[in-house]
Order: structure tokens, then sequence, then C-alpha cells
């Protein structure tokens, strides 16, 4: 009899074990990505991977894990932080084998409505993504089993991973998920310019100068003069998905950028057109990081492109002036865009607490 | 000797290689088409071409040279003319360009019988092909007032239904 009553108490002590696991996972909550209207929803989040509260929580902590490189020493923030909109200040960055990457850590900004990510948009997805860094062995250096098989030792998050994915065991799919998640909440729109356009923010003389000839093209022919910056950077998220040849070399030989991935010779020296939300933050500049400065990447784009057979159709055919070849902006106007660059910068992102190092004990 | 002619082989091979995707330049027409094509610019000289005269970005009229959009759909099996009815209506087009720019149209809005507009994919212009950068394709729309849809470099034509 007591052996019996050892029994149903023990069957009502593990049923709400039971009872609350499966609370636990109903008790996920949805995320709210909140962004302006004028950024819009051109963007799809895998439906196997919805981003919630305890996600995005859980994502975070990961991304500033070192356990998830092969000498415990090096994490996601490693070579995105947060002060530097998610770069590192590097021309290139620096991982567990000590030999430097191949190409310029990106900034990360607005991921959410990125399709194809790196320099050369080989991966689609920002879970697929986080695998190249996590495994390279100049990166982070270790299979994503071995992550999974290092978290799950932790007294951290076994409990985590079955909160939010609702599983016993840790795999590498999920850490990838999480950190998937995270990276969607990335949200940068609270820069001056973001205000500006808001009515928050006036803009000075220099820089209103300088938005005005980065948004116009130049018409020598009516004597409007322009930088045509936002053919290509343009548009509310000052972000469009193009990949170009902006006559770096004459022929791009070290690195093909996407005619890597394509096979394909018009693709050859082509990279991502990259964001210029904070702009100002991440110096280097380029996929190689050879300009140290925005006047370096003004310069280029003024002065000093190859003219590489496939060359970006706007550089090849912006001129202010009739007779020139190149853009052909003077000095002043050069340090007007470069003012308006300023604006980009955007310190609500990088000092925003939710994407911060979770582990750091607050001062 | 023999890595001579290894060596021979090798850069014969790098020669191909390079060459290749000058003429592999291709079109593809994929989506909700009976017939997936992937042309090149020798199947254009095949198909039916006609003539266009528009206006560019430069302001300038010139003679563009290619085949109709219709063509091309109809050589892939879209739904065209008598079929562009009920849901058809609900097609669109996706145009994607070589670095990647995207632009939509309605599958009745490129569809002759049906908006009574001609769009062309342009091989030639004013007489000569046209050049890197801009071709071997590109769109050219001659009655819009503005040339945002004329895509360079017109890689692929894919054909979706809105879900």
């Amino acid at each position: 009899m007591r052996n019996i009553l050892l029994l149903v108490a023990l069957a009502v002590f593990l049923s709400s074990f039971w009872v609350e696991t499966k609370e636990k996972k109903a008790e996920l909550h949805p995320y709210k990505l909140e962004y302006p209207s004028s950024f819009g929803s051109r963007f799809v989040i895998p439906a196997d991977n919805p981003t919630t509260e305890e996600g995005v929580a859980l994502g975070r902590m990961l991304f500033y894990e070192p356990l998830l490189s092969s000498t415990n020493t090096v994490s996601c923030a490693s070579c995105h932080e947060q002060t530097k909109a998610f770069s590192d200040g590097r021309p290139l960055s620096i991982g567990v084998s000590g030999k430097p990457t191949r190409r310029n850590s990106m900034s990360l900004a607005n991921l959410l409505w990125v399709k194809n990510l790196f320099w050369d948009g080989r991966a689609s997805g920002l879970e697929n993504q986080a695998v190249f860094p996590l495994t390279h062995p100049d990166e982070m250096g270790q299979s994503l089993e071995m992550s999974a098989k290092k978290l799950a030792k932790t007294t951290r998050y076994p409990s985590l991973f079955r909160q939010v994915f609702g599983t016993s065991s840790i795999t590498g799919e999920q850490i990838t998920k999480a950190l998937a998640q995270f990276e969607r909440t990335l949200i940068s729109a609270d820069s001056p310019y973001d205000r500006s356009l808001k009515g928050n923010y006036k803009l000075t003389a220099s820089e209103q100068r300088g938005m005005e000839l980065f948004m116009r093209g130049p018409a020598p022919e009516r004597g409007v003069r322009g930088g045509n910056c936002a053919h290509c950077h343009g548009g509310a998220k000052l972000m469009q998905e193009v990949f170009h040849n902006n006559g770096l070399d004459s022929i791009a030989a070290a690195d093909r950028g996407r005619q890597e991935i394509s096979g394909d010779e018009l693709d050859n020296g082509r990279f991502r057109v990259a964001t210029l939300r904070n702009i100002a933050l991440t110096a280097p500049y380029m996929h190689d990081g050879r300009f140290n400065t925005l006047e370096q990447v003004l310069d280029h784009y003024n002065e000093h492109f190859h003219f590489s057979p496939n060359l970006s159709h706007e550089l090849r055919t912006s001129h202010n002036e009739p007779t020139k070849q190149r853009l052909g902006l003077t000095s002043s106007e050069k340090k007007d865009i470069i003012a308006f660059l300023h604006t980009l910068t955007d310190s609500t992102f990088i000092a925003n607490p939710a994407f911060s190092n979770p582990f750091e004990t607050k001062k | 000797m023999k890595t001579t002619i290894k060596r021979g082989l090798g850069s014969l091979t790098l020669f191909f290689f390079l060459c290749s995707p000058l003429f592999a330049q291709t079109l593809s027409v994929t989506g909700e088409v009976k017939t997936p094509l992937l042309l090149t610019s020798s199947d254009f000289q095949s198909l039916e071409r006609t003539e266009v005269t528009a206006k560019d970005r430069d302001g300038k009229e010139h003679r563009y040279a290619g085949v109709p959009l219709t063509v091309i759909l109809r050589k892939a099996g879209a739904t065209l003319g008598g079929e562009l009815r009920g849901e058809n209506l609900s097609k669109y087009i996706i145009a994607k360009a070589g670095d990647g720019y995207e632009v939509l149209f309605s599958l009745a809005e490129v569809d002759t019988e049906f908006s009574g507009r001609t769009i062309l994919v342009a091989d030639s212009v004013d007489g000569a092909p046209l050049p890197q950068g801009v071709g071997p394709f590109r769109l050219v729309i001659p009655d819009e007032k503005r040339p945002a849809r004329w895509i360079r470099e017109l890689k692929s034509i894919e054909i979706r239904f809105a879900k």
C-alpha cells in the first residue's frame, strides 16, 4: 500500500514536470520587430524559425559566447562590436588561427532585409550565413556539433534551448537559428538623418548640401551637380541588395568577388553595395579594408577608380563636368557629402542595451 | 615533353574558361511556364525580331532591335492572349539584372494583345550590339516616361503567381 502511495506521489511529481515543460513551450512570446513604415516589409522569416523574445535572448547570449570557438576565446562579437555598428575596425579580421580572414568584417544592421549575405552574397538567409564564421578555421573554427556538445555541458544553456526549441538536446541548427533571431532584431533607424525625415533634427547647411549631392545624379547640360551616391546606396534603408564592380582594380584577380560564386565573368570584382548606415563607424572600407577614411573613399569614387571592363554603369556615366571622364566633384562638395554621411550614425543603435553583451554586468 | 603538353592543355583550358562566360551570357525564362528557356544571343537571331524607337536616359531617340517580350513568353508557354483571364490575371513577372536589380511587371501589362504595348528584349541599339554593361540583353519599354524598368544586363525573367 505504502509502495502504491509512493508510486502515485512519484507519478504526480513527474507529471508536474511534464506540465511545466509544456507550459514553458507555450510561454514563448512573439518578438515585435519595429521599424519605420518606409523600410517596408520585403523580408521573409523562415516558417520554422519564428522570432520570439526567448529565442532572441538566447541568440544574444550565443552572439557573445566564446564557447562557440575552438579556443573558447572568440565570439561573433569579437569581429562585430556594437560600438562599431557591429564591425571590428580592422582591414581583415583575426579569429582563432591568428591568420587574417579574407575579407573585411561587415557591419550588422538591418540584416532583416538582406536575402543573400556576405560581400559576395553566397549565403541565403541568416540561418545559413551563421554556419560560415562559426566553422571557418580562421574565424571561430569549430564544428556545429562540437559547439552543441560544449553548450550541453554548461549549466546555463540546456534549459534555455529546451524552452526555445522544445527539445531535450541542443543541436547545431538550433544555434544558428537562435543567432539568426537575434540578428533580425538589429534594426538601425534612429540616426540624425532618420530624425530629420521626421522633423526632429535639422541638418546643418553642409549636411544639407551633402544630402542633396548624395541623392542627385549630375546633369551638367542642365547645370545640376550631384554625386549620384543614392543610385546604389539610396532608399529609406540606404541599402539595396545589388552587387557592383566599383573599379577598385582593373581586373579583380586575388579576390574575384561574386564571380567566385556565379562563375560568370561579368561578376568579376563585383561585391555587395554596402549599407551606408553607421558608415562613419565602420572603417576601414571596402571588402579588403583598403581605405582607412571616408575621405579616401570619396577620392576613389571621384578620382581614382579603375575603368574595369564591367565597371558599374553609374560610375562610368556620372560626370559633373561634360569634358571629364570621372565624377568631378570639388573638394568642398566631397566634404559636404562626408558631413552628410556622418548624419547616418545611429547612436541609439550602438548603445541599445538590448544588443549589448548580456554577460557583462552593468557599470 | 609530357609536361609541356599538359601545360599547353592547361592554358588552353584556361583560355576557354576565360572566354566561355562571354559566350555563355544567357537569358533564363522560368516559373509559371510550360517550357523553361535558356536563350543565347544566337537564339535571339532565330526568333521573330522587331525594332522600336525610344528615348533613353540621355533624352535622345534610339533605334532598338531585338525580340518582343511577348514572343519569348509565348515560346516558353506562358498564359497570354486568350488564356490571360481569371486567375492568370494575378500572375506577375520579376525581371532581374546581372547586379541583382529587380523590377516587376504584371503579366497582363506586358502582353501586347492585352495592353497594346510592345516591350522589347533588345540586343542591339542603333544597329550595333549593346555594349558591355548594358547588354547582351536589355528591356526597352518605349512608352514609359522614366526608364527605371529598362533593365540593363537582363539575366532572368520569372513568372510567378501572386499568392
